[in-house]
């Protein structure tokens, strides 16, 4: 589904960051991309989903076999590339259930599907609203204002849970949460997980990791994966620490 | 008096001048600006500048220059001064008193000295700035201290010189329908700071006109406190000027409390990138005073950052204006800027006049600006009085609480902020309606 | 001209024989220029009232004395008012015959807009009266507001049917000599609308919704006069979203409102003339005053307005609030793009106890646009009590397009309370990314985050208004971000 090949990137004007990546996701894997601050993980994420701000010097990104980085940022998302912020955007005054919507037919459109009526629209809402806690309120609101740290992470599990893409990208979903906070987001991404679905979890901790069980560990460091292995390795860094790996912390 | 009538005393004094031992290019700069100021004559309501402004006061006399230097007891300058300054500039009607000056010693590369003193021996240090009077030349009370002025202060600093020591100047008039044609310059060069404190004061009805240019170089920081404690029956017009090179930083922090006429104009342009500028002042105003404060802050190179914070209190028949403009040009990309101004209205025929205004021309800027006016907190009010604390002390005690808010933005100098707070509660002394 | 007093009692068709106007009258219009026989021409045309051609005359003689406003922060040409026609502009040599003949660019906006295809011809040019029955449409709801007493019809039939309503309350808020567009408008405005609600009776349907496409023919100098008797409520509804093809240059437009006690009036206007073109050229100068008077207690006025069009708009509805616990409100939005100059906002004088004033301005920027809010909240000295919050927020779209808030406060009562906000942002490269990642394009991400930033005023207008000024926003921001 994704092959990263040698990827280089930089931020606009800026140092490199990612020094040759080399990834392969395919359907129905969770993956956790793990690694110390500053080795390139929210880069990854950024060049990966069309973040402006950073150039691809080297390499090639195939997503279903096409070329990734030649598609722009909404393109990427209508053919299914999900990305969970870090840090959710707000956008005062847009009611977040209408975004939700206009996003959905966008989606929609692109997979030949016909926009959802009203009707279904909230039924499908409140399934979902209901496995992530979120409160119905919340929507009436506009997107991510006024939300707590945890809802604004929250409301990302519930939009990936409506958009249903194929490629899910998590940039750090976990931090700043809570432990109900976590298992609630947990909950929500294991429902997501699929045969025909991959999910990349972005993240500096091992906790995530408790919840939901990744296929594959790999470490980030110096813009390059530097190990690679199955969950056991989550576990072996929570012993020795990133030291190894170039993490002063 | 019609407008012929209101100018021609002015160039009577200018005519009768002593002719001093000056330059060419400075008589030459006088004359012209004389004519200028004739050719302007003074500004009417129809200028969108002064549409506020009362100058009857100004046109119902005519205030030349004093012709003869009055007598000051050192006891009389005593309650005003400032008694954490390390060196002290006093002049009378507009004039050097060097018996009741203190400079004291000054570091290397402080020049502290009258303006007149400074001409006769280092006119470089005054050249540039008075060829630029032209710049400021359609407002025609700086052209006409620009042809009339006798003296003033210079405070320049060489680069990375830092002055420890608070410099204190202290402005008296006292002479009847005379003026004070001040002119005043502050220079600091790249990576040098200083902190100044001018002091207007005085007795009678006299007019101040004072004009002051500041250039703070890259890199150098000015703080830069004016007390304005005219006299009930005094005109104060006080216009600054001030230039910013990159990373410099300017604090301007105006306690207005005097005058029957009183009008502090900042008219501030950021010439550098990433400089700052804070501009603070609190205006309390009672009887028939008539207070303003007008900024122009002209943001011309990018990422610098305005922080402007005014309050008024306005009691009697009092009349508090300000008039604020915050501009952007195109590419001065990054800019921050926020402006506040705070209003009281206490008096019943008193009066608020704001304008703030925003105009820009970049997109990636953070500016804002807010006004308010009401009365004093009634639960406040309320609670003070539940408290046991009578009307009229309650009432006192919430204006200087109001006007302390602001006074707190002077960081790091609590003798400067326990002198003001000094002259606030001076003023409250006298009640507020 | 004087000794002509007498000669105005005649029927005034001869006062056109009387001035050598004959074979102009056969052709329905005065020949260029603007002098005193110019306004009896045009109101003799209309078999006005001696009292209306004095009026007139007035009103045209305090004009001559003014002069041609100036605006800091408008680059206008000067309008040369001698060389304009005055009476049913002319003929136009390039009317369209069919829908064929119009500009393709113009069509498409309509279909973007969603306009029924019957009236994109009427709002093109083309003659449309046949393809649309607006006619019997009229009359239809002409009886039911006949039937609970409401008059509302053209201000020519006002003048002839109603004359004591229009003599009582015509430039009783914008007097002649107001300002040099009103005084203009005073001496030779054309026609307009008039509506009047009977005490105690609540309009039942948006007044000219369905008069849109009539109304937008009511041309250059129109004056609308809407009064709102003890405890009525009405919600009227100008303009069309749709740009409107039209010749003239200057529009100048009067409008009064008067609400009288517990009278309640909702006036909202959605503006799209003609903005001129990508390069600037042409374009309408929409220069308009607005104006409400409370005139008893609990009386309310609002004005809502999106602004779209024109190439130099400069409007500032106001509300006089004279009743005690008056409330005015203006609700605001204006965008300008390409090379549109918009100056608008509002005044607020409060002279009653205890009145309320709230202002939402929201300008939007983009091109090389120039934007300015300019507002002015006075609270004389017998508004006890009287309150004002107003927010303007500016959104810049690019760096060539300005934003400028010059808000006056003047407050003379200490009980007052007036407080005033004022933004000025631009959209984040986060929000639009954060759309683009949801599967929005950056179209509609734009012009999803703009209706976002408009809400409040949006919001204020009549549902069916609101989506199709939501429309005309993103229409009015093609090609501002690249």
């Amino acid at each position: 589904m994704l092959e990263i090949k040698n990827l280089h990137a930089r931020i606009s004007e800026g140092r490199e960051i990612l020094k040759g990546v080399d990834l392969t996701v395919k359907p129905g894997e969770v993956h956790a991309i793990m690694g110390p601050n500053g080795s390139g993980k929210s880069t990854l994420a950024g060049v990966l989903s069309g973040k402006p701000g950073y150039e691809v010097t080297e390499g090639q990104v195939l997503f279903q076999g096409r070329d990734l980085l030649a598609m722009a940022a909404d393109e990427r998302a209508r053919d299914g590339v999900f990305l969970a912020f870090q840090y959710p955007v707000e956008i005062p005054g847009v009611n977040n259930m209408y975004f939700l919507r206009a996003a959905l037919n966008a989606v929609r459109k692109q997979r030949g599907e016909s926009d959802m009526d009203a009707g279904q629209f909230l039924k499908a809402v409140r399934a979902k609203l209901k496995l992530l806690e979120i409160g119905e309120d919340l929507l009436q609101r506009g997107v991510n204002v006024g939300f707590s740290g945890g809802e604004k992470k929250r409301n990302e599990i519930f939009q990936m849970a409506m958009l249903e893409p194929k490629l899910a990208i998590l940039d750090e979903t976990d931090s700043g949460l809570d432990i109900d906070a976590l298992q609630m987001v947990s909950r929500g991404i294991n429902a997501l997980r699929g045969p025909k679905r991959a999910i990349v979890m972005i993240t500096h901790y091992q906790r995530l990791l408790n919840y939901v069980v990744p296929d594959r560990v790999h470490v980030l460091s110096g813009g390059r994966i530097a190990k690679s292995g199955g969950k056991e390795l989550a576990l072996e860094l929570e012993q020795t620490g990133y030291g190894a790996y170039g993490d002063a912390a | 008096m019609s407008a012929l009538a209101e100018i021609q005393p002015y160039v009577e004094a200018f005519k009768a001048r002593p002719n001093a031992a000056e330059p060419a290019w400075l008589k030459q700069r006088r004359e012209s600006a004389m004519q200028r100021f004739a050719e302007l004559g003074f500004p009417t309501r129809k200028q969108e500048a002064w549409r506020f402004t009362d100058l009857q006061p100004l046109q119902r006399a005519a205030f030349p220059p004093p012709s003869s230097v009055s007598r000051v007891a050192a006891a009389d300058v005593a309650p005003w001064l400032y008694g954490a300054a390390a060196h002290r500039i006093v002049l009378v009607d507009g004039v050097f008193a060097p018996e009741l000056s203190a400079i004291g010693a000054l570091p290397k590369g402080v020049w502290l000295a009258a303006t007149a003193e400074t001409l006769r021996t280092r006119p470089e240090l005054l050249d540039a700035v008075l060829r630029e009077t032209d710049a400021l030349g359609a407002q025609p009370f700086i052209a006409l201290n620009a042809a009339l002025f006798a003296d003033g202060f210079v405070l320049a600093l060489e680069p990375s010189v830092v002055l420890g020591g608070t410099v204190e100047i202290v402005h008296l008039g006292r002479a009847a329908k005379r003026s004070s044609q001040l002119r005043n310059l502050i220079a600091l060069a790249a990576g040098s700071r200083a902190t100044l404190i001018e002091t207007y004061v005085g007795e009678g009805d006299y007019w101040t006109n004072a004009v002051g240019v500041i250039a703070v170089g890259a890199g150098a920081a000015l703080r830069h406190v004016r007390l304005q404690n005219e006299s009930a029956t005094a005109i104060h017009l006080g216009h600054q000027r001030v230039e910013l090179d990159r990373d410099a930083r300017y604090e301007n922090f105006t306690l207005s409390l005097g005058g029957r006429l009183a009008r502090t104009d900042i008219h501030l342009k950021f010439d550098g990138e990433g400089a700052a500028c804070g501009l603070f002042g609190a205006t309390l105003l009672r009887g028939e005073q008539e207070g303003t404060i007008a900024t122009v802050v002209d943001h011309a190179a990018p990422r610098c950052v305005t922080r402007e914070y005014y309050k008024s209190v306005a009691a009697d028949r009092a009349h508090g204006v300000f008039l604020g403009t915050i501009g952007v040009r195109p590419h001065a990309q990054k800019t921050d800027a926020n402006q506040l101004s705070k209003n009281l209205l206490l008096g019943a025929r008193a009066a608020i006049d704001a304008k703030p205004e925003l105009e820009i021309l970049a997109d990636d800027v953070k500016c804002s600006h807010g006004a308010t006016v009401g009365d004093l907190d009634e639960t406040a009010l309320f609670y003070l009085e539940s408290r046991g604390i009578p009307a009229a002390e309650a009432r006192r005690m919430l204006v200087e609480a109001f006007a302390a808010e602001v006074i707190e933005r002077i960081e790091d100098d609590a003798a400067m902020r326990a002198h003001l707070g000094h002259h606030v509660a001076r003023w409250l002394a006298g009640g507020v309606a | 001209m004087t000794d002509t007093a007498a000669a105005h009692n005649l029927a005034p068709l001869r006062e056109g024989y009387k001035y050598g106007f004959v074979s102009d009258i056969e052709s329905e219009s005065a020949p260029p220029g603007l002098n005193d026989d110019t306004i009896r021409f045009i109101s003799a045309k209309k078999q006005e009232p001696q009292w209306l051609l004095d009026w007139r005359l007035q009103a045209f003689h305090q004009w001559q004395k003014m002069d041609s406003p100036h605006w800091a922060k408008l680059r206008i040409a000067p309008i040369d008012y001698q060389a304009a026609t005055y009476y049913s502009a002319p003929k136009r040599q390039n009317t369209p015959k069919s829908l064929d003949e119009v500009d393709p660019e113009l069509l498409k906006t309509y279909e973007k807009l969603g306009i029924p295809l019957n009236e994109r011809a009427a709002l093109a040019g083309v003659a449309v009266d046949a393809v649309f029955d607006s006619v019997s449409v009229a009359t239809t709801f002409k009886k039911t507001l006949g039937e609970l007493g409401i008059i509302f019809c053209s201000f020519g039939e006002a003048v002839r049917e109603h004359p004591d309503l229009v003599r009582k309350y015509l430039g009783s808020v914008v007097p002649q000599g107001d300002n040099f567009f009103a005084a203009l408008n005073s001496a030779v405005f054309s026609d307009g609308s008039f509506a009047y609600i009977p005490a105690g009776v609540r309009c039942p349907m948006e007044l000219s919704t369905y008069f849109r496409i009539n109304a937008a023919k009511s041309g250059q100098f129109e004056r609308t006069l809407l009064v709102a008797d003890k405890g009525a409520y009405v919600s009227y509804l100008e303009g069309c979203t749709a740009p409107q093809r039209d010749e003239n240059q200057l529009h100048a437009a009067v409008v009064e409102l008067v609400a009288l006690e517990g009278a309640e009036i909702k006036y909202s206007t959605v503006q799209n003339w003609y903005p001129g073109d990508a390069e600037g050229k042409g374009g309408i100068y929409n220069f308009v005053t607005k104006r409400g008077a409370c005139r008893g207690a609990r009386a309310k006025i609002s004005w809502t307005q999106v602004e779209t069009g024109s190439a130099i708009t400069w409007k500032y509805p106001s509300c006089i609030l004279e009743g005690d616990d008056s409330v005015g409100e203006f609700y605001s939005v204006a965008i300008t793009n390409n090379f549109q100059q918009a100056d608008t906002g509002t005044k607020m004088i409060h002279l009653g106890r205890n009145t309320r004033s709230t202002i939402i301005s929201k300008g939007i920027s983009a091109g090389k646009g120039q934007n300015t809010y300019r507002g002015l909240v006075r609270i004389q000295p017998k508004a006890a009590n009287a309150r004002n919050y107003t927010q303007c927020d500016s959104l810049l779209i690019g760096d060539k397009c300005g934003a400028h808030t010059v808000p006056y406060i003047a407050a003379r009562n200490p009980t007052a309370r007036v407080e005033h906000e004022a933004t000025t942002s631009k959209i984040s490269d986060e929000q639009m990314f954060y759309c683009q990642q949801r599967g929005l394009s950056k179209e509609d991400a734009l012009s999803l985050i703009v209706n976002g930033f408009c809400k409040e005023v949006l919001k204020e207008l009549p549902m069916e208004f609101a989506v199709e000024a939501q429309k005309l926003l993103a229409v009015s921001l093609e090609g501002s971000v690249g």
